[in-house]
């Protein structure tokens, strides 16, 4: 315990009286104001004073550490927030590039398979050129040689035939003019099944539509 | 009263809040505290060394942020490093009893519950001072 001298405790008292000047903190515990009626009622106010200080004081650090601890948690919650937008961001990009490379991998097929479907389509076309012109061929070629033939024949045996002489200028005006029907179609179904001109508008020569 | 407490703590606000609260309570004359636990084991070696007065009673936050080992580990060193002697405890707002167990093993005699009403255990813990002091009361959680 501290005691103070008569001098001091004066100019104490007056500091309080004058200026509202007290001493604060612990020290206030330690001075010995026994037998002293006005240290202790002295330091009685003292005390008072800076117990109300402190309890003010007590009551804002509490207040904002409180705020404190609040904002701290709100930022942790922030963070975690920002950390899960990130994830969802970075999972959105990787199924956005996934559906990209999956529609470009369908189309690569798709093209694929129309290119398959298209040679498919020619080769099942070409096939049927071939055979429609093998068959008109041998017709043709048939017929034709057998009404020369017969044409010959009768030329070299004298017989004037009228029918067979007919029969051949007209077999072969027939055959000739089939012949070129049958070019015709063949080149009219390739026309008509190319993919290259699938909306060309065609006019006939009477105008009457398109 | 406690003539002299040191609080070792990261907080710079639970400072102001323990050293007014121990003031309003009467609870100790002199208080000196620390940010870290390296410095408090630095100042409590030097004590040691210089053999000067130790603090009658040190209280320790469990997590201390920017040191380089916890609170249970500070009690441990000056428990067991640097000589015992001292009424020393955990005040955290933590109250898992894995920690309150090793707090106790380290050497702890009592874990303080942080919260906005801590007077009331302060209180309580001024009134098991001299029990700690004279080692004759067990581990105790103040809730």
């Amino acid at each position: 315990m501290i005691k103070f001298t008569e001098d001091v405790k004066q100019q104490l008292y007056k500091l309080a009286e004058d200026k509202n000047i007290y001493l604060e903190g612990n020290i206030l515990k330690i001075i010995d104001s026994s037998e002293d009626v006005d240290l202790q009622k002295y330091i009685k106010s003292a005390r008072e004073k800076d117990d109300t200080m402190r309890e003010k004081r007590l009551e804002i650090t509490k207040k904002v550490q409180t705020q404190n601890d609040e904002l701290l948690e709100w930022k942790s919650k922030n963070e975690k927030i920002n950390e899960e937008l990130k994830n969802a961001l970075n999972k959105a990009e990787k199924s956005e590039y996934q559906a990209v490379k999956s529609k470009e991998d369908a189309e690569k097929a798709k093209e694929a398979a129309v290119n398959d479907l298209d040679l498919l389509q020619k080769r099942t076309q070409n096939q049927l050129i071939e055979s429609i012109v093998k068959v008109s061929l041998w017709v043709i070629s048939g017929v034709g040689i057998i009404t020369t033939v017969m044409f010959a024949v009768t030329l070299f045996r004298g017989i004037e035939n009228k029918i067979v002489e007919s029969m051949w200028s007209n077999m072969f005006g027939i055959l000739l003019t089939n012949s070129f029907s049958i070019i015709g179609t063949i080149m009219g179904v390739k026309y008509a099944s190319s993919a290259e001109k699938p909306n060309k508008k065609i006019k006939c020569d009477c105008n009457c539509h398109e | 009263m406690i003539d002299s407490i040191l609080l070792v703590d990261d907080e710079n606000l639970f400072h102001l809040v323990f050293e007014d609260a121990c003031s309003l309570l009467d609870i100790a004359l002199s208080l000196k505290t620390f940010n870290s636990a390296d410095e408090a084991e630095i100042y409590f070696k030097k004590i040691v060394d210089t053999k000067s007065k130790k603090p009658d009673c040190i209280f320790v936050d469990l997590n201390i942020i920017g040191s380089t080992f916890d609170g249970i580990e500070l009690i441990r060193r000056i428990n067991f490093v640097h000589g015992d002697g001292v009424v020393i405890g955990i005040i955290s707002s933590s109250n898992d009893d894995m920690e309150q167990t090793k707090a106790m093993k380290a050497g702890a005699q009592f874990w303080i519950i942080k919260s906005d009403q801590i007077e009331p255990r302060l209180e309580e813990f001024k009134k098991d001072f001299d029990g700690y002091a004279n080692r004759i009361l067990p581990f105790k959680v103040y809730k």
